[in-house]
């Protein structure tokens, strides 16, 4: 049977690859020795498959198709359109359609509706993480979209049934394999909205307590009340919310926690207990 | 107040060539659009406080840096809004 062997997450943004000689030298240490230490948790677990909880940043989904979660069943992906990603290195991107169609399967024998898709593109929410966590091989990925853009979108409580029914996937699928699960986005950040820039390091902060406290009552009571007030961005905590519940909800260590205001996002790197 | 076709446009502009084009002649890539014609005017008057409740606010970032507008002009205009949202 396959093994979960662990959950990480990253923040993401833009300007991460497009302003990145604009940083200063010690911005850019920061940031490359946190993506080095999630790179060597990641690497620790070995997997052999990750599943990537990204948003789609208006590249595969518009308003005439706008799914709450759709899962990448395909055996490759297209690499990110995104001209200041020219420089990924994976292209295309391997996917584990196996275990993605399992995943599906399981969701639906389970009462949950997601999406499906056999080619997806993958933007720099996926890309930029996968990259700058510099793994020597990249495993094979089943990508999973989850709207965190446009609402209405999934609520925090069922985020927290989908990291478990991860779980459950993983651990009824017959191949003897690896699974980790990777979570991109978050924490606090505004985009194309007046306070574009604003990063609320108080709602972050109390964010990741309430991740390392580990319990799921708490987390749901806090991110509803204060998830929309720290900016549109930061609805992608969802995904962090995922990798929390497939990990058990046991607390998680954080590897880094940095306000990037060159980059207009609350950057979080962490890997969970299980 | 979603604009379906306002939306669109800005989705479909995130193309590099769509976006040259329209840089040269924003005219003749917004006919293509059943978009009303206060909606057209806004935008060709790149009326920023006009169009933000009406796409999604990443798509209003994306639109505006495919239109040739430099982020930090775009940063301006955006914060401009919400200082005359609160002043009324």
């Amino acid at each position: 049977m396959a093994e979960f062997v662990g959950a990480f997450a990253a923040s993401h943004a833009p300007l991460i690859v497009r302003d990145w000689n604009k940083f200063a030298p010690v911005r850019r240490g920061e940031i490359t020795t946190a993506f080095r230490e999630l790179g060597r948790r990641v690497a620790a677990a070995h997997p052999d498959v990750l599943v990537v909880l990204s948003p789609d940043h208006w590249v595969n989904f518009f308003l005439d198709n706008l799914p709450s979660i759709c899962i990448g069943l395909g055996d490759s992906h297209e690499g990110p359109p995104e001209p200041f990603m020219k420089d990924f290195p994976y292209r295309p991107v391997p996917g584990h359609a196996a275990f993605g169609r399992h995943l599906f399967a399981t969701a639906l024998a389970q009462d949950f509706e997601p999406s499906a898709s056999h080619y997806l593109t993958l933007d720099h929410g996926f890309c930029i993480p996968l990259s700058r966590i510099e793994l020597e091989n990249l495993p094979r990925i089943v990508p999973v979209i989850v709207n965190d853009l446009e609402p209405p979108m999934l609520s925090v409580r069922r985020c927290l049934e989908w990291g478990k029914l991860v779980t459950r996937a993983i651990e009824s699928y017959p191949e003897k394999l690896r699974i980790a699960v990777f979570a991109t986005g978050g924490l606090s950040h505004s985009i194309g909205e007046p306070d574009m820039g604003r990063i609320d390091e108080d709602f972050d902060r109390a964010c990741i307590q309430v991740f390392q406290d580990g319990r799921d009552a708490s987390l749901v009571e806090f991110l509803e009340r204060r998830m929309a007030a720290a900016g549109n961005g930061t609805h992608e905590v969802r995904n962090w919310v995922i990798a929390h519940a497939a990990a058990g909800s046991c607390g998680f260590d954080l590897i880094d926690y940095r306000a990037v205001p060159e980059v207009y996002v609350g950057c979080g790197w962490a890997s969970w207990r299980r | 107040m979603t604009d379906y076709w306002l939306s669109k446009l800005f989705f479909d502009l995130q193309r590099p060539e769509a976006a040259a084009e329209y840089r040269a002649d924003r005219r003749k890539v917004l006919a293509r659009y059943p978009l009303a014609p206060d909606v057209v005017t806004a935008i060709l008057a790149d009326d920023l406080a006009f169009l933000a409740p009406r796409v999604n606010p990443y798509l209003l970032r994306y639109y505006f840096g495919a239109a040739g507008v430099a982020e930090d002009v775009f940063l301006a205009k955006l914060r401009a809004t919400g200082k005359e949202a609160k002043h009324g």
